[in-house]
């Protein structure tokens, strides 16, 4: 198990805010840090990376012990990539010398042809410019490509789009989402923002205060609504599909997931193509019946699979599971007080609106 | 205008003076403008109070405690003794030192703010890029500091030359070996040869204002294209 | 309404006192230190009332700085040669008098000066002569003098070390920076520098005599205090001060 594993537990103490971990992290895929600003999730990361050392810690990065009482790995002998919140380039390098700057201090034997990374994040016709005449995304970019030049066995993420506006952050989303299927390392990634979370993480880290107070699967964590994780308007869960019919004359395509289908509209997805499909709380209404006539078009029969409060005192968000896929919805306590909601009831869903993430 | 063979003896005397101290303080000055800037120590304060110090002591008062300090009685004084070297005061190394001492803060202080000018993160970049934190010095800290180095250089050398109450009262007034112009300057006005002391002033103020031009002209953070 | 009253009369009473006392300041060689604050301080035990200011330095400085008008009254010089310049040039409002002779001797802190005499200077074993810059200092011109009628002083000059005026010069040897010095004897007889070390006196006939003048300028004309502390400076108990400070006087009767 420690072997395809990154155990770590840290105990920090600064005077108003303490840190106080023991986690277990998967060896592959998105690891995403969630929370409020001061929940922690940076200074959990900069121990990660060495950047900060917890007095008392242990860290073991596939069996490979990093820190361990007086054992401590300094970050520049750590393998690892590192991208901050803004980007960091060093200002009086130009972009290739700043890409070259950590290849050139890896051991030969690691060392890899940057060309695809290049490529992959669009920064070929930049190489000779300054940082500072590059646009924000750019930089970001560059950033994201001069860590992964140094070939980590880690890369460690901290909130890479938060200093973007959303034009931008929508220009480095896809490239995040290529680098997620290709790269075959784990990565850890801070956030608060949940879309980024529903859109590229596998495993999702819930923290506040300084602790973690739920971690699993993403899929899992997001649908268990015993957890108070504060997600509000964007609550709502995630789900993994193909592509399974494509509707030319109205334009639709259809989702096969584990235990039903969506429609939703054909954004010129190849079939079979797997795609990531995130549905919010407040857009799945439940019956009692399923009612014909109506302007929504995805209805699936479900069964309660659990009720709890929501965040307001009117509120109650309702697990509902389709096959072996849960999702989650949210409803006044009125409705479903009203309509009798409890565990083991049958119910229809009425999914007004999902989202497609390639 | 042309300088007595005397005048032109204390110009370049205080040449030399003030490269060698500037030299000194840029190895000497680095590393303490670097630890000033980055150590969470206790320490902090007073060493970066230590540093001050000569901005607020009068040269006079600093003067005659390093004149008391090298003397044979004075610490430095027995140092110089056991090791067998001649007593510093009256003599170049005196003034060097004595001159590293009270141009510190000018090297110091410049360096220390661009250093914290500079911040963590650069620094903590390098890290994640493999670069040690000696080699994060010299590929980062260093060329991202270069400004400020040029304005401590400049200080540390412009106080050099400028300097006349501790050099005054620990040098001796020895021809050239500890008199420098600004000694030469107040022994023509004491004297009375205002032309004379005129000349000399003329030639430190044109030399002074042309290295200070050459400095603020040449802005190493400007584009070359 | 009492309370001001006796303020009222306290202001005027400080306001009458004021209008009595009288203020100078003087400006005076470093050589006089010791005695001319001694005869100042006797002086003021008869005259509570009235403020004496001295301030010590270099002959040449206030020479420079009587010429552009600062505010001394009077001028004590080293050299008799500068007052007699001011006065030429209509900034005194005296005739200048001259008031001592100093002598120059030879003084070390760390050896038994009274035992050498200046052919001694040549000896291997000292390495650091401090005299007083011969530039502009009068002790040093004379200390020059009498090096070089003695024919040591291309011998002795790489030794030499150079004092801005002659309290400095003392400075270095008090110091033990320079082995020996030429200071005032004025200087070497004060009980501080006397019990670090004894003297030897450089015979007058080796250098020009420290003629020492002094006046009083031309904006203390018609300040009486000034004149009281010059007729002080020539009476019995002042004059007994410069004699124990080893400064030759001119004759009582001029």
């Amino acid at each position: 198990m420690t072997k395809k594993h990154i155990e770590a537990r840290f105990l920090l103490n600064w005077p108003g805010f303490s840190l106080d971990i023991d986690l277990t992290l998967p060896g592959r895929g998105v690891s995403a840090l969630f929370g409020q600003s001061g929940s922690g999730k940076t200074t959990l990361l900069r121990c990660l990376a060495g950047l900060e050392r917890a007095g008392e810690g242990f860290l073991s990065f596939k069996g490979e012990i990093w820190q361990n009482g007086k054992t401590w790995l300094p970050p520049h002998r750590r393998p690892i990539g590192y991208v901050f919140q803004e980007a960091s380039l060093f200002p009086h390098l130009t972009v290739l010398n700043n890409l070259q700057y950590g290849q050139k201090r890896i051991p030969t034997a690691r060392q890899s042809d940057f060309d695809p990374i290049i490529d992959l994040f669009g920064i070929g016709h930049l190489l000779d410019r300054k940082p500072d005449r590059l646009s924000g995304g750019e930089r970001q970019r560059v950033g994201i490509a001069r860590a992964l030049a140094v070939n980590p066995r880690l890369l460690l993420m901290d909130e890479p789009l938060s200093a973007l506006d959303s034009a931008r952050k929508q220009e480095i989303l896809p490239y995040l989402e290529k680098l997620r299927d290709r790269l075959d390392i784990p990565i850890v990634y801070v956030s608060h923002s949940p879309d980024e979370v529903a859109r590229l993480a596998d495993y999702l880290v819930a923290m506040d205060n300084g602790k973690v107070f739920a971690h699993g699967p993403l899929k899992e964590t997001l649908a268990r609504i015993d957890l108070p994780i504060r997600l509000g308007e964007e609550t709502g869960i995630v789900l993994d599909a193909v592509v399974a019919e494509r509707d030319a004359q109205w334009h639709l395509a259809k989702l096969d997931f584990p235990g039903g289908s969506l429609w939703t509209r054909d954004k010129g997805i190849a079939l079979d193509r797997r795609v990531r499909v995130r549905v919010l709380a407040r857009d799945i209404s439940l019956a009692r019946d399923n009612r014909e006539h109506s302007s929504i078009q995805n209805v699936l029969p479900g069964q309660v699979k659990a009720i709890a409060d929501d965040e307001h005192p009117g509120l109650v968000l309702v697990s509902v599971k389709v096959g072996p896929s849960v999702l989650v919805a949210r409803l006044t306590k009125r409705a479903a007080h009203r309509l009798d909601i409890e565990p083991g009831q049958s119910v229809w869903l009425q999914i007004k609106s999902v989202a497609l993430m390639e | 205008m042309i300088l007595s063979a005397g005048d032109l003896q204390a110009v370049i005397l205080t040449l030399e003076l003030a490269l060698v101290v500037t030299a000194i303080l840029f190895v000497a000055g680095t590393p303490i403008a670097w630890w000033l800037a980055r150590t969470k120590s206790r320490w902090k304060g007073p060493v970066g109070a230590v540093v001050a110090l000569p901005l607020v002591l009068p040269p006079s008062v600093l003067g005659f405690y390093l004149l008391l300090a090298m003397g044979p009685n004075g610490p430095v004084g027995h140092l110089t003794n056991a090791l067998g070297v001649d007593p510093l005061p009256f003599t170049f190394e005196g003034l060097v030192l004595a001159s590293v001492f009270y141009s510190l803060p000018f090297m110091v202080q410049p360096l220390q703010n661009a250093f914290e000018a500079i911040g963590d993160r650069p620094l903590e970049a390098a890290a994640t890029l493999r670069a040690s934190p000696l080699n994060a010095f010299f590929t980062v800290a260093l060329p991202l500091a270069l400004p400020g180095f040029l304005t401590a250089g400049v200080l540390t050398f412009a106080h050099t030359v400028g300097e006349f109450g501790v050099v005054l009262m620990i040098g001796g007034n020895i021809p050239g070996i500890t008199r420098v112009a600004s000694v030469q300057i107040y022994d023509h006005v004491e004297a009375l040869e205002y032309g004379e002391a005129h000349s000399l002033a003329a030639v430190m103020l044109i030399f002074s204002f042309l290295v200070l031009l050459t400095v603020y002209a040449w802005r190493p953070g400007a584009k070359k294209a | 309404m009492k309370t001001i009253q006796t303020l009222l009369l306290i202001v005027c009473c400080l306001a009458a006192s004021l209008a009595h006392a009288e203020k100078i300041v003087i400006a005076a060689a470093s050589d006089l230190k010791f005695a001319l604050d001694e005869i100042a301080a006797e002086f003021r035990q008869i005259r509570p009332d009235d403020t004496i200011e001295i301030v010590y330095g270099s002959s040449g400085k206030f020479f420079t700085q009587i010429q552009q008008d600062a505010p001394y009254d009077l001028y004590f010089s080293a050299d008799i040669a500068f007052p007699e310049k001011l006065a030429k040039a209509g900034f005194a409002a005296s005739e200048v008098k001259p008031y001592a002779v100093g002598r120059i001797v030879l003084w070390s802190a760390q050896m038994d000066a009274s035992k050498l005499t200046l052919k001694n200077l040549t000896d291997s074993s000292i390495t650091r002569i401090a005299i007083a810059n011969p530039k502009h200092a009068p002790y040093g011109k004379r200390a020059e003098e009498a090096l070089r009628s003695t024919g040591i002083w291309a011998a002795v000059e790489t030794k030499l070390v150079y004092g801005e005026n002659i309290a400095h010069t003392a400075q270095f040897v008090q110091t033990g920076n320079a082995q020996i010095g030429i200071i005032a004897l004025s200087l070497a007889l004060n009980p501080e520098l006397a019990k670090l070390g004894d003297h030897y006196l450089i015979p007058d006939t080796l250098h020009e005599p420290l003629a020492q003048g002094y006046i009083i300028t031309k904006r203390a004309a018609d300040n009486i205090l000034a004149e009281r502390f010059a007729a002080y400076v020539d009476s019995k108990p002042a004059r007994e001060v410069m004699t124990r400070y080893g400064f030759t006087l001119p004759a009582k009767d001029r």
